[in-house]
């Protein structure tokens, strides 16, 4: 079965006199573990997958890449949604797993220095005896990596009130796509010159590798309040948090679940959520007294509303099992449905009634369902095409279906993708947002960095080469199964 | 470099003849006085003349308000002052979404008399430099200009989710979009803040747009060594307040916090905050006010060049030592810092020597120090370099988005 791999001679040796004999996987058994990211529905084997320990050795390997012209993707722990990490068949995977160093922790300063491999929650929990926390909170944070963070601009359920990843990444080693080292941003902000670590937060691995990252870390919150309002329709949950926003409160938190979603926590997981037509998770936080007025404010803007019931956890265990169907509602999706494409479309807040209602129609036309289950501060939604691809033509029903609400969503003045990225599942439907010149300036942008587009090729902008394929299709992947993953 | 003397008819074709003057002295940037000013009127009017301009060879300033044409440094060259405050339309306001798009060209003032008249909502652009409301909306991402707000609220770079722009060639082009939660495509809107009229011509920008918090209580600690200020500092840090602005002055010895939230929340955070310091005490009304005064526009008020500086929030208390060492020197000296953040805006005498002694103790305190107003005579400012490699990064992005060298040459000295 394992077949060398048709690497220029010599380079194979080289890499493994780089990080040792150990750390270069060829045989296929080990590569097919990195064929894909968490879509599954991409699969591509690298001709090697390297795994370097320091940022010496992550630049005598690109060295090695941009000396052969050999693509490379890097790679963080392959949670990924949108198949940024998929490997490009004629090039290699570097993956950073093995940098799982925290490197500094100075709580004087208010920040920490990590190697790019080390998981988002290790952050939280080094500084969490300290009163502090990182904010961005994705929900696969106990894997995915800072480094992958870095690339996606991940946010999480409390990015509504926080910012993304880019508003609390100070610093960054970058090894860039000829292997050159650059130190961009600092400990301190509004460095000299342009801002190159804005722009490499969220460009998806394209532009370079990350090896090391310096990290802003927050002061946890005196209080935090977390209800569950009950409401007869999404309509009306929406005109809630419609309430909410008008009223001048930014929760840190708010989330809003369909009947169909409610349905499928309840049959599986059994999560105790009330039986109503949508429900509305809202969390505030903050100093006491500020968090409480307000959360009473909220309240009260449920009930007038028209939320049925209101339940408020009065206890850490309590808000833990409010949040539990919201975190547990994907993979409850799994459960209920053979299979489920998961889509990441935003849109202004304020058009939600609009979107959920063509939502529906599309459900009728299509004759497949879609739960919803979004993040309703920020307008990102996330709904899930139940399909079952043993039924002929389902998969491609539900393929269109999700390109459908991506349409509606750009319709009304929304985006492609509000955290999973563009990557390479969505790279063919850039230019339903961007015009030929706005992806022609970004391209070359990302040439200024990688004048040979070997850094993880593909991804982001389409090309004619690839645009004339299928996108794949979502199925759920082994880390999600397994339970170790949930996809907000 | 010109290959040909600048010259208005070209432009006039382009623009219309009322939209091309000839430059006066009051379009003078620094000792540089251009050639002619053109005020375009639309994105594709922009894109017209940057394409003409870099054809021919001249170089072209971007001007909105023109209150901060000599931060960073002074262009080499300029033929034509690129005026953008033609481009001044709202173009949309959507209080429920908590966002608003507006042409670069609109001044800060008339968003926020506009944003803030939208009934049954009380919101505003979080941005308060001291530049005043005079100041372009595209102005202040080139500049990244900020005050005291931006304890809060940020800068630009947090306020910006999309913006046009115009490249040196004339292509018309857009990043982000009006969705502050939008990850789709590369993040140019990070490139353009800070740019400094480098890289593009803004044409317009989407921002993002806070509520007012009902309520407001200010908290004032006066005097006191360095050290005894920033003891107050850490311990606000450490307590549930969370200032929209916790402004440090010296040499006046002074540290200004205000919270704006509910009611309750402002009087029970501005306690709190007055309990941290024995010389800590809220203020009310108009000694609030008076307050709220002394820190606007600081340090811009008064002559010489101002520097901006930022040092981790570990050094604050040295480097306020090292701007009173300048003060007992005699030397006008003024810092305007945000207290929770370590970043801030220094003035001092127009002197090379001054700004090289500040310049090395910031360094030296892990910090850096950048140009924002400079004397008119002075060219041997040094500033904080950038690391050697992000430089050569920094000038293949000015190459791959101005090849010809049209924007602004020579301001950003290390990328052309």
């Amino acid at each position: 079965m394992d077949q060398p791999p048709p690497l220029a001679p010599g380079v194979l040796e080289a890499l493994r006199q780089v990080v040792g004999p150990k750390w270069v996987l060829t045989g296929m058994d080990a590569r097919r573990t990195y064929e894909c990211d968490g879509l599954t529905g991409w699969r591509a084997l690298p001709l090697a997958v390297v795994l370097p320990a320091t940022t010496a050795e992550v630049v005598a390997v690109v060295r090695l890449c941009h000396q052969h012209r050999l693509p490379f993707v890097p790679r963080g722990a392959g949670t990924g949604l949108s198949g940024g990490a998929l490997p490009t068949p004629d090039g290699i995977v570097i993956g950073l797993s093995r940098m799982r160093a925290i490197l500094e922790v100075d709580l004087e300063n208010e920040r920490v220095r990590v190697q790019a491999g080390v998981a988002n929650l290790a952050v939280s929990r080094a500084v969490d005896a300290a009163g502090y926390f990182y904010a961005p909170d994705p929900s696969s944070q106990s894997v995915c990596t800072i480094g992958g963070n870095v690339a996606e601009n991940s946010g999480g359920a409390h990015c509504l009130k926080y910012g993304f990843t880019t508003h609390h990444v100070l610093g960054a080693t970058l090894v860039t796509p000829d292997g050159r080292v650059a130190r961009l941003g600092g400990a301190v902000p509004d460095g000299p010159g342009y801002d190159l670590l804005g722009f490499v937060v969220g460009s998806e691995g394209t532009v370079g590798i990350v090896t090391e990252v310096t990290l802003r870390i927050v002061r946890q919150p005196e209080r935090v309040q977390t209800l569950l309002g009950a409401f007869p329709s999404v309509d009306s949950a929406g005109a809630a948090v419609a309430a909410v926003i008008a009223a001048g409160i930014v929760p840190a938190a708010m989330e809003m679940m369909d009947r169909t979603t409610i349905e499928a926590v309840e049959s599986t997981m059994h999560a105790g959520y009330p039986d109503c037509g949508a429900a509305l998770l809202v969390e505030l936080d903050g100093p006491a007294p500020e968090c409480s007025s307000l959360f009473e404010e909220v309240r009260a803007l449920c009930q007038a509303n028209g939320a049925t019931e209101v339940r408020v956890a009065h206890d850490e265990a309590e808000r833990a099992r409010l949040w539990r169907g919201r975190k547990g509602a994907f993979s409850a999706m799994g459960r209920v449905s053979p299979d489920y494409y998961v889509q990441d479309g935003v849109i202004p807040r304020s058009q939600l009634p609009q979107v959920l209602a063509g939502i529906r129609d599309l459900e009728g036309e299509f004759g497949l369902r879609v739960a919803n289950v979004f993040h309703a501060g920020d307008g990102n939604l996330h709904p899930l095409i139940l399909y079952d691809r043993r039924r002929p033509g389902d998969t491609e029903r539900a393929r269109s279906l999700a390109e459908r609400i991506l349409d509606l969503c750009l319709a009304v003045g929304g985006s492609l993708t509000g955290e999973h990225g563009v990557g390479r599942d969505k790279a063919c439907q850039m230019p339903k947002l961007f015009s030929v010149s706005d992806q022609a300036v970004m391209l070359r942008a990302r040439r200024a960095f990688d004048p040979l587009e070997l850094c993880n090729p593909g991804k982001v902008l389409p090309t004619p080469r690839l645009c004339g394929e299928r996108p794949g299709i979502y199925r759920p992947h082994l880390l999600e199964t397994a339970g170790v993953a949930e996809r907000l | 470099m010109s290959t040909r003397p600048p010259e208005a008819g070209p432009l006039a074709e382009l623009v219309g003849p009322g939209a091309v003057r000839a430059a006066g002295a009051a379009d003078a940037i620094g000792d540089l006085r251009p050639s002619l000013v053109v005020r375009p009127g639309t994105a594709l009017e922009v894109a017209a003349v940057l394409r003409a301009a870099t054809e021919r060879g001249w170089a072209v300033v971007p001007r909105g308000g023109g209150t901060t044409l000599l931060w960073g440094g002074r262009p080499h060259r300029c033929d034509v002052v690129l005026d953008t405050t033609g481009l001044d339309a709202l173009v949309e306001h959507a209080p429920a979404d908590l966002v608003c798009v507006a042409g670069a060209g609109m001044r800060l003032g008339a968003l926020q008399a506009t944003v803030g008249a939208a009934p049954g909502f009380h919101q505003r652009l979080m941005l308060d430099p001291p530049q005043g409301e005079d100041a372009t909306l595209g102005g202040l991402v080139a500049t990244r200009a900020s005050g005291p707000l931006r304890q809060r609220y940020g800068t630009m770079r947090d306020l910006l989710i999309g913006a046009q722009f115009v490249l040196a060639d004339g292509t018309v082009a857009r990043t982000g979009g009006k969705v502050a939660k939008n990850v789709a495509g590369y993040d140019l809107d990070k490139l353009l803040v800070g740019s400094l009229g480098t890289l593009a011509v803004i044409v317009e920008v989407a921002l993002r747009l806070h509520p007012v918090p009902p309520v407001s209580r200010t908290v004032v600690v006066e005097g006191g060594e360095p050290r005894e200020l920033v003891g107050f500092l850490a311990a606000v840090r450490r307590a549930p307040v969370v200032p929209s602005l916790l402004e440090v002055l010296w040499p006046d010895r002074v540290a200004i916090l205000r919270v704006d939230s509910s009611t309750a929340g402002a009087e029970r955070q501005a306690e709190i905050a007055a309990g941290l310091h024995p010389a800590a005490r809220v203020v009310d009304g108009a000694e609030a006010a008076g307050w709220a005064d002394r820190g606007r526009g600081r340090p811009w008020r008064g002559e010489g060049l101002v520097a901006g500086v930022g040092v981790p929030l570990a050094a604050i208390a040295p480097l306020l030592e090292a701007v009173e060492r300048e003060h007992q020197r005699g030397g006008p000296v003024d810092l305007a810092l945000r207290g929770g953040l370590g970043v801030g805006e220094i003035r001092l005498a127009p002197d090379p020597a001054a700004l090289e002694r500040v310049r090395l103790a910031v360094e030296g305190l892990g910090g850096h120090l950048d140009l924002r107003r400079r004397p008119a005579a002075a060219s041997d400012l040094r500033t904080t370099p950038p690391d050697p490699v992000a430089r050569e990064l920094m000038g293949a992005v000015k190459g791959a988005l101005d090849l010809g060298g049209t924007l602004s040459p020579g301001r950003l000295g290390w990328a052309g």
